[in-house]
């Protein structure tokens, strides 16, 4: 073993279709995810876009043709609440707002699209990641929160300004109480329904923190509340109420003991499967089957596995998979769990209803396995961005073939 | 050794049960065999046979398992259940419990010392079919104390799960952890040199004073330990993430003629598979963790399977909680990252890395980690394939006892009367 790489850049580079080139994968079955699953289907991309999706469609003309054989192709997944590209290594000091802002907090600025977490993503299958901010050390606003488009290349904040982040309990802002916190969220956004002074979006003149709370207060962004206890989680519903805010619950470990109001509410939750154990004392009902109780009510869920932070952006492709098929063996039904990689975390954070479907229209960000995609022993067998073959080398594939042991003797 | 004798010798007893024949299970045996349609008969404790059609007597519980798979119980290796203790009380020195900070160098300690007996999270672990696991100091020293091997079986004190004659063995650490931990405190090492010289003094130290008959009269717990390890008595096991730094610390084991039993967390053992298995280290890591730290860059998913296929000792542990629950998932994603690899890795051979090898990391292969009569009976009925997602325990036992049975596992005091628990509410 040991052998020393030749280092081919051509490797580095998968089949690139030209924007006018047509793709037809042919033989798939298909998990539209907006509607039920199609067998022995083709599907059809030109331009970015998908352009048709049939049982046993027809091959245009002159298309690359890709026989899936039968295995799943489904959405890109969507990772609903992760750090991706906000830092090479794990120190997260590039997530938590420092200086003057807290609200204002924009994330966008500190994303580095060359961060090797940002190309194992989308090797694993994730198209699309909303980044949010790390709870302040001084502040119940953490900040905002945005949305990553992973295409090859330096250009991929598709959406600086997606959410408010918002951080409860002893999981948090250590310098906040929970009743400290509650409170100041109910000041800040009771008064931030007026315009900013002076008004308008001017990040020069404006207090960036009054900028980002008019928003959430009119409802222009959600207000993401990171809690998982019970009295914290009605608390949310009762901030809502009170302020008419678009309020998502992330955390949620005792969502289910709450699902009947947060149906009525309409609040939806993102919440990690693999959150089974009283991690502290804002988590003592965690269950396996959180998911499976808050969609039976008929709560709105996405799912972020954490494992302490390691799996939030060194492995969310696979940790998003893992979650879902825990959720899935766990009560929730196979379609609503693959909807809660791709396309429910687009809808809870109000964005384009038609990213993680496989819809005519829609953009072609999609992943064909090989095996079943609940099962965290799977992985992709192509990855499609933008209507693009993406590259499945990483700079682990490339450790991986360095050290490749011989083959037996 | 325990003794009679012995104040912290274990009290644990399992109490007598029922005989048991698991009739037409799906068998691994923890060793490498699928046994497709065998019957395993479980009597005072122990595995009694196991084969096809094994005759039936009265007063035995029979357990129809219709293809169910039936493994050895799950082992993880590297834990801090006990003194990482659910639910963190955040803001108080949660953490204190886990490892002793206040010298760079406690081999004094006994981290049974600390165990919460009454952790929920033994309980999960045991309803996730983990039967045996140990419980070490954290990383944060250079020699971080001694480590104690225990059943997560429900039990109020710590003596009470020590499993019986189980070596306890010696937690060290490499790297950027223990000389991180220095903070520019006097006398603590803040360079991977400084964490290896000090190393090497204490053990020169050590050695000298043995050789010199041990004459100094003041009683010296930590010269016990140090000691005890050089005499082979406790089994090492490092902290250790980079191949180099691995390496070196191999050196410095053969140095003063230790056996490091195992390196834990490695993600860089695939570099040195051959030289893990020339001096016969297991490997115990995680399937997919790397980045989150600099020392741990290059880590590889394919990790375990190429130590595997170097023939050395591969072993999943879980280091957090969260993922002693989900062991039989972590050796899934190894092992399909091996297969992809090109590596022929099968569910029968798959299971050794969270059985039968993380069994000889902690000196007692001759009692667990397989389906093979004469060991003890800890095994875990699964509803299919344990390396599928969809499969879920149906059954744990340990030392034929059953504790695990129906979606039910052993309530521990701290759930006792929770409302955050109740399911109608």
């Amino acid at each position: 073993m040991n052998r020393v790489a030749v280092f081919a850049l051509a490797c580095l580079l998968p089949f690139a279709a030209g924007a006018g080139e047509t793709t037809a994968i042919v033989h798939a079955r298909a998990h539209p995810v907006s509607a039920p699953p199609v067998e022995d289907a083709t599907v059809v991309l030109r331009g970015g876009r998908i352009v048709s999706l049939e049982p046993g469609g027809t091959v245009p003309d002159g298309a690359r043709v890709i026989d899936a054989g039968g295995r799943d192709l489904t959405p890109a997944l969507f990772h609903p609440a992760t750090q991706l590209g906000l830092s090479e290594l794990g120190s997260g000091r590039e997530a938590a707002a420092s200086g003057k802002s807290r609200a204002g907090y924009a994330l966008h600025y500190g994303i580095d699209a060359n961060a090797q977490a940002i190309e194992q993503a989308r090797a694993d299958g994730v198209a699309r990641a909303l980044v949010i901010p790390s709870a302040a050390a001084d502040d119940v606003f953490a900040g905002r929160a945005l949305l990553l488009k992973l295409q090859p290349g330096g250009d991929i904040v598709d959406h600086a300004d997606v959410a408010q982040f918002a951080y409860i309990g002893t999981d948090g802002s250590r310098a906040h109480s929970h009743a400290a916190a509650w409170q100041r969220l109910h000041k800040k956004l009771g008064r931030a329904h007026a315009p900013p002074q002076p008004p308008g979006e001017d990040p020069i003149h404006a207090d960036a923190d009054d900028i980002a709370l008019h928003a959430v207060a009119t409802r222009s962004v959600p207000l993401a509340v990171v809690a998982h206890r019970e009295a914290d989680i009605r608390q949310a519903i009762a901030l809502a109420r009170r302020w008419d805010l678009r309020v998502v619950v992330v955390g949620g470990a005792e969502a289910w003991r709450a699902a009947p109001e947060l149906a009525a509410a309409g609040i939806a939750v993102v919440l990690d499967p693999l959150d089974a154990l009283p991690a502290d004392y804002d988590r003592i009902g965690a269950r396996r089957d959180n998911a499976a109780l808050l969609h039976r009510a008929g709560v709105t869920i996405a799912f972020a596995a954490s494992a302490q932070g390691i799996y939030t952006s060194w492995n969310a492709g696979p940790s998003l998979r893992q979650a879902a098929g825990l959720a899935a063996a766990h009560g929730l039904p196979d379609d609503i769990a693959l909807a809660a990689i791709t396309r429910t975390p687009a809808r809870i954070w109000g964005l384009d209803p038609r990213l993680g479907t496989l819809a005519a229209g829609a953009e072609a960000d999609l992943v064909l396995w090989d095996g079943d995609p609940l099962e965290p022993s799977s992985a992709p067998a192509a990855v499609f961005v933008g209507g693009r073959e993406v590259s499945r080398e990483t700079r682990q594939t490339r450790l991986r073939d360095r050290y490749r042991p011989d083959p037996p003797r | 050794m325990a003794t009679a004798a012995d104040p912290y010798a274990s009290t644990y007893r399992a109490p007598a049960a029922t005989p048991t024949l698991f009739v037409d299970a799906t068998v691994l045996d923890g060793r490498g065999a699928r046994l497709d349609g065998h019957d395993v008969l479980v009597e005072q404790g122990a595995i009694v046979a196991v084969g096809p059609d094994l005759p039936r007597s009265p007063g035995q519980r029979v357990i129809d398992a219709q293809g169910a798979w039936l493994t050895p119980g799950i082992i993880d290796v590297h834990t801090h259940l006990g003194t990482f203790l659910q639910p963190l009380e955040h803001g108080s020195g949660a953490f204190a419990d886990v490892a002793e900070t206040s010298r760079p160098d406690p081999a004094d300690v006994w981290i049974e010392h600390a165990v919460r007996a009454g952790d929920p999270a033994f309980s999960h672990a045991l309803a996730s079919g983990v039967t045996t696991l140990q419980v070490l100091p954290g990383s944060s020293a250079v020699i971080g104390g001694r480590t104690v091997v225990l059943k997560p079986v429900p039990a109020t004190t710590v003596a009470a799960m020590k499993f019986p004659g189980a070596p306890q063995g010696l937690k060290l650490a490499c790297g950027s952890n223990p000389s991180l931990a220095a903070g520019g405190r006097e006398g603590f090492p803040d360079s991977r040199m400084g964490v290896v010289s000090h190393l090497r003094a204490k053990l020169a130290a050590t050695r000298a004073r043995m050789r010199e008959g041990d004459r100094d009269a003041a009683p010296d717990l930590a010269h016990d330990t140090l000691a005890a390890a050089l005499r082979g008595e406790l089994p090492i096991h490092l902290h250790c993430y980079r191949a180099d730094d691995i390496a070196t610390m191999l050196a410095v084991a053969e140095e003063f003629g230790l056996h490091i039993g195992a390196v834990h967390h490695a993600t860089e053992a695939y570099k040195i598979a051959d030289l893990l298995r020339e001096r016969d280290v297991c490997a115990a890591v995680w399937p997919d963790w790397w980045g989150f730290k600099r020392e741990a860059e290059d880590g590889i998913r394919e990790n375990a399977a190429f130590v595997d296929a170097a023939g050395g000792c591969a072993i999943m542990h879980s280091d957090i909680p969260v993922l002693g629950n989900l062991l039989h998932l972590e050796a899934a994603k190894a092992a399909a990252a091996g297969r992809r690899a090109g590596l022929d890795i099968q569910p029968e051979h798959a299971i050794r890395w969270i059985t039968s090898n993380p069994a000889r990391a902690l000196g007692l292969d001759d009692r667990i980690g397989r389906i093979t009569p004469g060991y003890n009976a800890d095994l875990v009925l699964w509803s299919g394939d344990p390396f599928s997602v969809r499969s879920r325990v149906l059954l744990v036992m340990v030392d034929g006892v059953v504790h695990v049975e129906g979606g039910r596992r052993p309530a521990t005091d701290f759930e006792l009367g929770r409302r955050a628990l109740e399911l109608a509410h």
